[in-house]
């Protein structure tokens, strides 16, 4: 909300400077977002009137003029061929400034000298908006009126200079969307008076009436609509308004059109009430009705745009259609005209979200509707449109028709808030007696009686006692709160297991080289399609009611399609070496919760990617490996039986507890990195965070050093190619696993002599018990059952 | 013959000295220690020595021989070492050639800033709480004293599912779980992914991260708040950083505030990061909303709370000067490895 400094004065005193100001209304809860100084950056230009115009001697397109400019009359060289004798113009005399920082100095133009400049509108940093009579490309003429003040300056003969503010109103002070409202802001926080410049208002009777001129007013949805007064100005004379008035329009951003509608605009600037002004005869059947629109139903607007509503909108309507919507703007069927002679004034007070959501499924934010989908109060309707009328007459453009109608069907209580002065020191930690409790509550029009605090009815916000806190607390001084440290019970603070273990795994994998990356948990179909995520998964996939791109329309079912994009992103930078890590969501509606209204599954990912030089399966193993290490998982069974089509389907594994997968690793399928033009192979792992916490357990009694010698065998065996070495070790430690500390595959070799589909393995076994010296008969004889046990099972020969 | 034996270990200790290398220095031990060296031929001789002198002799050759044998150890050894020594210069390496470090990873400044906040409210006492991202608009909304028709609620702002479950669009949602689950005093940091239908540009992104904070006990009051945020501005940000509360409106609080903290990159002179204001909003807060708690079932009239909420990013941003947001989530390793 925009508001001069002109305008607040009308309210109260303003006695410190504009940056104070702004300062002390930041802390009572009006932030100031902006103070703008017009026409400080326009010096030294006056009024002039051209005597002469003259052709230059050297130069076709310039001209040499002879300028009055009051007290000395100057020559000078322009370019403008707009100009005439006679025509008053400003005029930037040497040493002037103009907007932007631009200097005008005595000098020659093509050999004549010419002592100073001729302005353009825009050369006055002024809007042809503004200035509609003005040409945009030449001087411009000011009115002939002037020509009595040559030599004055031209910041203070166009009213150039304005201060305004812009404050960042919060929602719940829809009161303060009016200059009044931040002239009781303004006043209360400088400890100023309020000056009431609208008494007169506040104490006017008006008489009701049923009809005016014939005109009635019906609610027929009262759930939406909580008051409509309506009154009437005769005998219009549509005209432009006053300077004053424009003025304080424009300082607000709003642009005048013609005394009636400038008058509708002014009001809700100044006491924040939206107002509507109909031509009487446009009514059909002179019967306002505010009803909700059927469906479909059409009407165009002010703005020329035809909309089209429904059921949920009300409109403003007659017998036959709709002449506005209501809150938001007018039709053009019913729009001011030149020749209108009865205006009907509408100040009404509609269900802010109501009009909220109209504004928002047409697409039409105004000024009006701003104001109502913060939710007004209906007791300000009847001063507003007192006001309207009382304007019509001050601005002579009509006569008021006595009376109003007055349909209120949901009156506004006033509401009784119980006022502890102990309990608002005690929420804020203050120490305020009683007496400077209501001191205040009574600056801001807060009645307090028998421990009862009413609140004037403008602010509708206050509805409890923590809401007196908040206004006894804003003008005592936010900056005048203590700080102190809660003086409560000690609490433990800390992390949680699964916390503590997240914590441990960054660690670990940025000391292994692993960068960390956030990437978005919401992806479209597109992705999961590229990186060939399995379709029975895409099914669970979380869908978004109303995306907001097509890049953003549901929620990850695997973390791979977000992860690959970033290494696609590094690979296309030429990134070397990427080594990448996130802890992240992936969300999945495995058992249709959500049409269950239940919330779908979460679980958080540890995602590890890798590619470069050196970089294999093998790695990305490891580092998993690394990762049961820290999380402590002992008792884990890696197997390659895995049906994960984003993986390489010879290269990916995964690790069971169980029955249950803690982890997949291999590498990503060269269909999914030629998807995402990627010329390398990846690997990745998906770690399953919460179950890694869950199933981990760090020891907490150590295991005794062995005390008796070990013995070393190796052993070699030829089996066929796809027999897995991880089978061949399950196999030899499985009946000695009481004495075989270690089992180090050490060589798998391949020849023609061993044949084509066959593989040598070579194992070391290190033997060793805990209760004695192994015999070298008893270590020989477990050796033949393994022997045995690989060639019954896998059909290993020993190799010779 | 005690003459003898004292010139012989002269001449030997002599040659031992200036033995140069191994050959030489056994050379030295076979003349005087060997089977048939001097000193051995003597103690063989033995027999020609008068029988009281015997002894004497005796124990004189011995102390000889086991001066020499350790003398010859001894000189063994400097050998050796020069030998070493020798062989060591001319295995002198370029000490300025590369490393074979491995390289180390990074932390992603999001997770920096959550974990250095996470570990100042831990030591004030704090548990972290975590929850869903895709959550009730109950939790989201409606126990936050934001009812429908609010409109914070919009669908342009907030990202649905269903009409009752959303995207959560503030990590406040928790202040609603945990209150609802636990008994007074609470304590809470809760960091988290959250969601707006913003779209993506240098100052925006339609996820980012949000960590909030909630104390709920008997005589909480509005200047534990800022004691407390005092504490955690002065932790993270240096001892001399300033706050300043002014009065803001959130629906959940009351009285809310929103917390500005004197410039960190200029110290309240004024620049870019302010604004030349030499203030940075950095947060909202205020007193838990009595209907808040009562929406939780906790008992307004005993118990108070305030809460208190911040974006990471923008801290995040401010702190690096960092002064585009996608940087964060492209993840480009180059900009990754910086921190």
């Amino acid at each position: 909300m925009k508001a001069s400094i002109e305008w607040l004065k009308e309210y109260t005193d303003i006695n410190v400077s504009n940056k104070e100001l702004a300062e002390i209304l930041t802390m009572t809860g009006s932030k100031v977002e902006e103070i703008q100084e017009k026409g400080t950056d326009i010096k030294n230009v006056v009024v002039g009137k051209i005597l002469e115009i003259n052709k230059h001697p050297d130069a076709d397109k310039l001209v040499v003029t002879k300028v009055n400019v009051g007290n000395e009359i100057l020559q000078i060289v322009t370019g403008a061929d707009n100009i005439k004798v006679g025509d008053i113009v400003p005029i930037a005399k040497n040493g002037s400034e103009l907007p932007g920082g631009i200097q005008i100095k005595t000098g020659k133009l093509r050999g004549v000298e010419s002592c100073g400049m001729m302005c353009s509108v825009g050369e006055l940093g002024l809007s042809i908006l503004d200035y509609p009579e003005q040409i945009e490309h030449g001087i411009m003429i000011l009115p002939k009126e002037y020509e009595l003040k040559l030599g004055k300056d031209i910041v203070e003969i166009l009213q150039l200079k304005e201060e305004i503010i812009e404050f960042e109103i919060t929602p719940n002070r829809p009161d303060c969307l009016s200059v009044e409202g931040l002239g009781r802001e303004v006043a209360v926080s400088l400890g100023e008076n309020y000056k009431n410049p609208r008494k007169n208002i506040d104490e006017k009777k008006t008489n009701l009436k049923t009809d005016i001129e014939g005109l009635k007013v019906d609610i027929l949805a009262p759930d939406l609509c909580y008051r409509y007064v309506a009154r009437a100005v005769k005998n219009v004379k549509i005209e432009s308004s006053p300077e004053w008035l424009k003025r304080r329009l424009k300082a607000c951003g709003m642009r005048a059109i013609n005394n009636i509608v400038d008058i509708t605009n002014y009001v809700m600037l100044e006491m924040g009430q939206p107002m509507h002004a109909f031509d009487i005869n446009s009514i059909a059947g002179k019967h306002i009705k505010v009803r909700r629109a059927t469906d479909g139903e059409k009407i165009t607007t002010l703005d020329e745009q035809e909309r089209t509503l429904n059921r949920e909108n009300l409109v403003i309507a007659d017998n036959e259609k709709a002449v506005a919507i209501a809150g938001v703007m007018g039709g053009l069927n019913s729009e001011i005209e030149r020749n209108t002679n009865t205006v009907v004034f509408e100040s009404a007070v509609f269900k802010g979200s109501s009009v909220r959501l109209t504004a928002k499924e047409i697409g039409l934010r105004t000024e009006a509707s701003a104001r109502y989908e913060k939710g007004l109060s209906p007791e300000n309707a009847m001063r507003a449109i007192n006001r309207a009328v009382e304007l019509v007459t001050l601005l002579n453009a009509g006569e008021e028709i006595e009376g109003a109608i007055d349909v209120y069907p949901s009156k506004q209580e006033k509401k009784e808030i119980e006022f502890i002065p102990e309990r608002i020191n005690n929420l804020l930690g203050i120490s305020l007696s009683k007496k400077e409790m209501e001191d205040i509550l009574t600056k801001l029009d807060i009645e307090v009686k028998n421990g009862i605090a009413i609140p004037p009815y403008y602010r509708m916000d206050i509805e409890g006692e923590a809401d007196l806190a908040e206004e006894i607390l804003r003008i005592y001084g936010y900056d005048k709160l203590e700080s102190t440290l809660i003086s409560a019970e000690t609490t433990l603070g800390g992390k949680n297991k699964e916390q503590k273990l997240e914590d441990a795994l960054r660690k670990l994998l940025v000391n292994k080289g692993f960068s960390e990356i956030y990437t978005y948990g919401m992806l479209n179909e597109k992705e999961l399609i590229k990186s060939n995520i399995e379709s029975e998964l895409l099914q669970q996939a979380v869908v978004l009611k109303k995306p907001l791109s097509e890049d953003y329309t549901m929620m990850r079912v695997s973390t791979i399609p977000s992860i690959m994009q970033t290494v696609a992103f590094n690979y296309a930078k030429k990134n070397q070496d990427v080594a990448l890590f996130e802890i992240g969501r992936i969300y999945r509606d495995e058992k249709g919760s959500i049409e269950k209204n239940e919330l779908p599954i979460e679980e958080s990912i540890l995602s590890i990617s890798n590619y470069g030089e050196n970089v294999d399966f093998y790695t990305i193993k490891g580092i998993v490996e690394n990762i049961l290490e820290v999380a402590h998982v002992k008792r884990y069974e890696l197997s390659s039986k895995v049906e994960r089509t984003s993986y390489h389907p010879g290269r990916v594994a995964k690790i069971n507890v169980g029955n249950d997968t803690v982890a997949i690793l291999g590498e990503i399928s060269p269909i999914v990195t030629n998807n995402y033009n990627i010329g390398t192979r990846v690997y990745f792992a998906e770690i399953y965070v919460e179950k890694l916490a869950k199933y981990g357990k760090a020891d907490s009694k150590y295991t005794e050093i062995a005390k008796f010698p070990a013995e070393e065998r190796d052993i070699a065996i030829v089996v066929d190619e796809l027999v897995e070495v991880g089978n061949i070790e399950k196999i030899i430690s499985k009946k000695c696993k009481k004495i075989l500390e270690r089992v180090k595959l050490f060589d798998v070799y391949r020849s023609e002599k061993l044949g084509e589909g066959k593989k040598s393995v070579a194992y070391s076994l290190i033997f060793r018990s805990n209760e004695k010296t192994l015999s070298d008969e008893e270590i020989s004889k477990t050796m033949e059952t393994i022997v045995s046990d690989l060639k019954k099972e896998l059909g290993a020969e020993l190799r010779k | 013959m005690k003459e003898e034996i004292a010139n012989i270990e002269k001449n030997a200790l002599e040659e031992i000295k200036n033995a140069k290398d191994a050959n030489s220095l056994n050379e030295a031990r076979v003349k005087y220690l060997g089977k048939k060296g001097e000193l051995t031929t003597i103690l063989r001789g033995m027999g020609t020595i008068a029988q009281e002198e015997r002894p004497k002799i005796g124990e004189m050759v011995n102390r000889v021989r086991d001066n020499l044998e350790e003398k010859i150890v001894e000189a063994e050894k400097n050998i050796k070492n020069k030998e070493l020594l020798e062989k060591l210069t001319k295995e002198k390496i370029d000490v300025t050639m590369p490393s074979k470090k491995q390289e180390l990873g990074s932390i992603h400044p999001i997770t920096k800033v959550i974990d250095e906040v996470k570990e100042i409210f831990i030591g004030l006492g704090y548990k972290i709480a975590e929850g869903p991202e895709i959550e009730f608009a109950e939790y989201n909304f409606d126990k936050l004293n934001t009812p429908a028709g609010h409109p914070a609620r919009d669908i342009q702002d907030t990202m649905y599912i269903t009409d009752d479950i959303l995207l959560r669009s503030q990590t406040s949602t928790m202040q609603a779980r945990v209150m609802e689950n636990t008994k007074p005093p609470i304590k809470i940091i809760c960091p988290g992914t959250v969601y707006r239908s913003d779209s993506v540009d240098a100052t925006h992104s339609p996820v980012f991260h949000q960590i909030e904070g909630l104390v709920v006990d008997r005589h909480i009051t509005m200047s534990d708040l800022k004691g407390t945020l005092k504490v955690f501005a002065q932790t993270y940000l240096g001892e001399d950083t300033k706050i300043r509360f002014r009065p803001h409106h959130f629906p959940f609080t009351e009285p809310s505030a929103e917390m500005d903290v004197s410039c960190f990159v200029c110290k309240g002179k004024g620049c870019n990061v302010c604004k030349g204001e030499g203030w940075i909003e950095i947060l909202g807060c205020g007193m838990v909303h009595p209907n808040v708690l009562e929406n939780c079932n906790i008992n307004s009239k005993e118990y108070t709370g305030f809460a208190f909420g911040f974006g990471v990013e923008r801290i995040a941003m401010a702190k690096h000067g960092i002064d585009d947001m996608r940087l964060l989530f492209e993840n480009d390793v180059r900009f990754l490895k910086q921190f």
